[in-house]
Order: C-alpha cells, then sequence, then structure tokens
C-alpha cells in the first residue's frame, strides 16, 4: 500500500516535469520556427541590397512612371525603409500609388489601395489592389499598359526575387482593368515599355 | 523500479512530441503569406491486370470533381490560387496522357484514355490528400457501335450538335450565303470574317473629353466595316454584337471559334492619361509565355484536330473555352501580318499618327483560333481625335482602310 502511494507521488510528479517538458519543447519547435522564417527573409533581403549594408534603416529602388513627352516609362529613384520583401515591394506599389517627384506623370488611379502584397516561393508576386484601380477615364489599351506596366517592371527591376507578377483585385481575380490588358495570366517585366 | 519510471517518462515523451509533430502543419498555416505555396499535385498512372490505377496526391485537401466525357476524364479542381502537376512519365494501356489545364474559375486535370469504352471509380484520403482513381476499359462487344470520329477538318460540325450561335450571327450568315449561293454545304467555300466592336452597355471603354465613349465608336466603325465587307459578297461576316449590350470577352472569342472564323478583327479606340497621345496602331497577342502555358500550348496542339471534331458537344461549352485559352498561340505569325496589312491601309487612308504594330496580351485574342488583330483606330482621349472618331466620314475611312487590309492579307495569304 504505502509502497503504492509512493508510486503514485512519483508518477504525479512526473506528469508534472512532462507537461512543463512539453511547453518548453512547444516554444522551442514555435520559437526555431519563426526564426527560421525571419531568417529566410533576412537572406532575400541581403540578396537585393546591393553595396548596402543590411541594418541601414532605408533602400533605394528605381520606380518607373509615364512620360507625358514620349508615353515611354521612365526611371525615379526613390528611398523606402528597409524590410522583408513583400514589405519592401509594397512600399513600391505604395510609392507608384502616390506619384512621382519629378516631371513625370502619376498613372495609378487615385485613392487606389494596397490592400495586400505576397510573394511565393517561386517568385510569383500577388499584388492586391482595392476597386479604386479599375476606376479611369483613360483605360484604353495605353492606358491599361501603362498602370500594368508600372507595377509590374517597377516590382521586377528592384527584387531579383520576383519573377512574375499577378495583380488582384479586391482579392480577386478579375480578366482586366477595363476591358483589354489580361490580367488572368501573371506578368512577366515587359522592359521595352520603358525609355532607353 | 527506475526503469520502469523512465519508460513510461520516455513514453510520455515520445507521445508528447508526436502530438507536436501536427503543429508545423497548423504552425504553417499561419505563416505570413509571404511563405505560402503553390499546392502541388502529384499524379501517377499504373496498370495492373485489372484496372489502371490513377494516383493523385496533393501536398494540400483539394476541392475536387469527377466527370466523364467521351474519353476524357476530367478532374475540376475548385478556388486555388494556383496549381501545379508534377508527373511521374508512365507507360499504360488504358491512359494516354495526363494534364493540367486552366479555366477562369478552376484547374482541370484532364486524363485522357485510349477509348471512350472505359469505366471507373475513385476513392479518397484527406490530409494528405489522396484521388485515387481505378478505369477499366469495357469488353467491345458490339462493334457497330464505333463510328467514325474523323470528319475533314474544314467541314462543319453536323448541325444536330452545333451550338446555337447568337441570333445576329445566324442572320449575317444567311444573308452572306444566299448572296452568293442557295447550297447550305457550300457555306464554307466562303472566308469568315468575326468583326468584334470593343466594349458595350456598362462596359463603356474609354471616355473622351467631350463625353465620346469608347463603346459607341467601336459599334458604328464595326456596322460600317460589316456593311463594306457584305457589300463585295466574297466574305461572310459574324459581329459579336450589333447593339449597345454587355458581352464577355471569352464570349467573344468562343463566337470566332463557334463559327469557325478565318480572321477576327478587335476594333477599339485608345486612351491614355497623356491627352497628346494621339495616332492609329494594331495589336496582336503576346505570351506572358510561362513553363505552364507552354504546356498547355503544347496539349492545344496535340489536340487541336480533336478539339474541333468536339466542338459539337453541348456538353463540353465550358471546357472549350478552356481549352482554347491559348488558341491564339498557334496564329501569331499570320496575326502580325495581318496586323502589318492593315496598319499600312491605316496608314495610307486616315491621315492618323503611325504607332505602329504592336504586341499585347489582350485577353480578347487568347482564346481566337484564327490570325486575330485588335485595331485602335485612334485616341478618344486626345481631343482632336475625339472629334474625328465622331465624324461619319472618319469611320467610313477607317472601316475602307480596315477592308483593305484585310483583303490583301487573303489575297497574299490564303490562296484557295
Ligand atoms: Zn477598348
Amino acid at each position: 500500500m504505502k509502497n503504492n502511494r509512493n508510486k503514485k507521488k512519483k508518477l504525479r510528479a512526473l506528469l508534472i516535469l512532462f507537461i512543463v517538458l512539453a511547453i518548453i519543447i512547444m516554444i522551442f519547435l514555435f520559437g526555431s520556427r519563426k526564426e527560421k522564417i525571419r531568417h529566410e527573409r533576412g537572406a532575400d533581403r541581403t540578396d537585393q541590397v546591393t553595396g548596402k549594408k543590411a541594418d541601414l534603416p532605408m533602400k533605394q529602388v528605381t520606380l518607373f512612371f509615364l512620360s507625358d513627352t514620349d508615353g515611354l516609362l521612365h526611371p525615379e529613384e526613390r528611398e523606402i525603409p528597409e524590410s522583408d520583401l513583400s514589405g519592401e515591394a509594397r512600399a513600391v506599389v505604395e510609392e507608384l500609388i502616390k506619384g512621382p517627384q519629378t516631371g513625370l506623370m502619376r498613372i495609378i488611379p487615385e485613392n487606389t489601395r494596397v490592400r495586400q502584397l505576397f510573394v511565393t516561393a517561386d517568385g510569383l508576386a500577388y499584388v492586391d489592389l482595392s476597386r479604386q484601380v479599375t476606376e479611369a477615364n483613360f483605360y484604353g489599351s495605353s492606358g491599361e499598359m501603362a498602370v500594368v506596366y508600372s507595377i509590374v517592371d517597377s516590382l521586377a527591376y528592384n527584387f531579383k526575387a520576383i519573377k512574375k507578377v499577378s495583380l488582384l483585385i479586391e482579392g480577386n481575380e478579375r480578366e482586366t482593368l477595363g476591358g483589354h490588358v489580361d490580367l488572368s495570366n501573371p506578368f512577366q517585366p515587359d522592359y521595352s515599355l520603358i525609355a532607353r | 523500479m527506475m526503469p520502469r519510471y523512465i519508460k513510461i517518462f520516455l513514453t510520455l515523451i515520445l507521445v508528447a512530441s508526436l502530438g507536436l509533430a501536427s503543429v508545423p502543419g497548423s504552425l504553417q498555416a499561419k505563416a505570413p503569406a509571404g511563405a505560402k505555396a503553390t499546392p502541388v499535385i502529384k499524379v501517377t498512372v499504373e496498370d495492373s491486370p485489372e484496372v489502371t490505377r490513377v494516383k493523385i496526391s496533393g501536398s494540400s485537401n483539394l476541392v475536387y470533381n469527377l466527370k466523364k466525357s467521351s474519353d476524357w476524364l476530367i478532374v475540376t479542381f475548385r478556388a486555388l490560387a494556383g496549381l501545379k502537376l508534377e508527373k511521374s512519365p508512365f507507360t499504360s494501356q488504358v491512359v494516354k496522357s495526363v494534364d493540367l489545364a486552366k479555366s477562369p474559375e478552376a484547374y482541370l486535370l484532364i486524363i485522357k484514355a485510349v477509348s471512350p469504352d472505359f469505366s471507373f471509380s475513385h476513392s479518397i484520403r484527406k490530409s494528405p490528400f489522396e484521388l485515387t482513381i481505378d478505369l477499366k476499359l469495357k469488353n467491345r462487344v458490339a462493334a457497330k457501335e464505333t463510328k467514325p470520329v474523323e470528319t475533314p477538318a474544314k467541314t462543319p460540325p453536323p448541325a444536330s450538335g452545333q451550338v446555337n450561335p447568337p441570333p445576329a450571327v445566324n442572320q449575317s450568315v444567311e444573308r452572306a450565303g444566299q448572296g452568293l449561293t442557295s447550297s447550305q454545304s457550300e457555306k464554307k467555300a466562303f472566308k469568315t470574317i468575326v468583326i468584334d466592336p470593343g466594349h458595350g452597355g456598362i462596359e463603356t471603354g474609354a471616355k473622351g473629353n467631350y463625353g465620346t465613349l469608347e463603346k459607341d465608336i467601336t459599334l458604328e466603325v464595326a456596322k460600317k466595316l460589316k456593311e463594306r465587307i457584305e457589300g463585295d459578297l466574297k466574305y461572310r461576316v459574324v459581329i459579336t454584337r450589333e447593339a449597345d449590350v454587355v458581352v464577355g470577352l471569352e464570349r467573344r472569342a468562343a463566337v470566332a471559334n463557334n463559327n469557325k472564323a478565318d480572321l477576327f478583327i478587335s476594333i477599339h479606340a485608345n486612351g491614355s492619361k497623356r491627352a497628346k497621345a494621339r495616332g492609329s496602331e494594331t495589336y496582336f497577342l503576346s505570351l506572358n509565355a510561362t513553363d505552364e502555358e507552354s504546356r498547355r500550348l503544347a496539349y492545344f496542339e496535340n489536340n487541336s484536330g480533336e478539339l474541333e471534331n468536339r466542338l459539337g458537344e453541348q456538353d463540353f461549352d465550358d471546357l472549350k473555352l478552356i481549352l482554347w485559352d491559348m488558341a491564339q498561340s498557334a496564329y501569331l505569325k499570320q496575326s502580325s501580318q495581318l496586323a502589318d496589312f492593315v496598319q499600312n491601309q491605316l496608314n495610307q487612308l486616315l491621315n492618323t499618327q503611325n504607332r505602329g504594330i504592336k504586341q499585347a496580351p489582350f485577353k480578347v485574342l487568347t482564346g481566337v483560333a484564327c490570325p486575330a488583330i485588335l485595331v485602335e483606330i485612334a485616341f478618344i482621349t486626345n481631343p482632336e481625335e475625339e472629334k474625328k472618331l465622331q465624324s461619319e466620314e472618319f469611320q467610313t475611312q477607317v472601316a475602307e482602310a480596315i477592308y483593305q487590309g484585310l483583303s490583301q492579307y487573303f489575297q497574299l495569304y490564303e490562296k484557295p
């Protein structure tokens, strides 16, 4: 009997020990996983930073805006805060929406918001924009091409990890912005629309 | 005593770690979207003496649906942002090929059997997702059931199975036919031109400063072009819309394909944020050529003859559009030549700035299974050109230029 009670006590102690251990293991697994993700993203980031150290807070990017003079896309340099890949890509699109600081044209319709931006492991960037991006009077073929490729080219040009860009509207796949350019397949950059 | 406690202890640890092993899954689900990967399906095909087993294992659980039609077994996967196919090479007495196609709403895994006479059964296991399909050829009892499936490529499918074209299409067909011959069967002797007036209904297209809408200009020009072509009694004309109504972009391509069009001409007026943008240009399709698309293209090229034979099957309305998804890829060369002829005529007859021929990924062109172009007459967003576009005289000139361009194309490249 005594022996038995003793056994039970020891078992209880073991159970408590087990629960504590389980918690420790869980924290360990969870923590290391998070760190792994952070590490992968960190690698992405240092990849893109050319000639700059990763711990600097700002990063220079090249944005492509339409020029009123020749109807082609022209570059404009800009500084964005350093972040992970999707964070920086998001900043690039948000800067495009804000418009140029030099004499180029703002083409993405006002009040457009980036709802979400994420990049898959194989380099496909999903850019989810609010519906305002579809609301423009100038959406003929040329107008649509300019809006689509200022986004696609700016992303692919600045981030090696982004190979293709898919545009979503309000979280959904949509055929076109205004009846012309096909949004249902991902875009590869078309640098022929950029001035030389 | 102690060894026993250690044993219990170790067992508990083991159970605990097993329990935790399932945690990564939920962690992954919570991981930021940036780490999200496209689902992958792995397909293996294996013959056994009794059945041929197709095993589809997914990297995540998938919503699916199975449908047999003729010698195809189609597995539809819905609600996916993307799907990748990995298949192991196989040789089978029953399954000819396995391919992935994409429709606007779903991904379709197309399992092609050697004959339509097969039955199938399936079973499903979840987490991990594994769909097992067993195919079995039926015993061929009645030889009389085998019908010739081959029909000459240019013969229209039997009327019984033909998809009903829109009323407007029918009228045009008959009118053109009567002008030329009373024999219905000779219809195909005449080239069919499908004219596509851009936009319509609430989809207005670009807007001009004076309030002109692209959809109205495109319809006016298209009607004039139709009249011009029909006046010549050389070609059959089908128009994708005759009124101010919405017509889907895939529908427009389907009208061309269901009418076995020889040429497809989409008419638009351009728009730009630059008010000074001006001039005329002619587009043909560019491809965002990705691996997946080239695979689908290969599929289309290998099966296009067969697809044509199947056109009549009502049941296949959806699938038709899907497999014709990239149909235009096979006609890019002809399309660029057609664009060249039309652009030259626009330059000669319109006195607008020549913006040349260009390529773009335009939705309306992708599914068209014949040479196809999109004409941007002039910029509706340029006040000067907007006025031009409104003028009847200018519209007539545009129709004449396009007509001359396509006639030249036919004369040089489509000798009977
Ligand atoms: Zn248009």
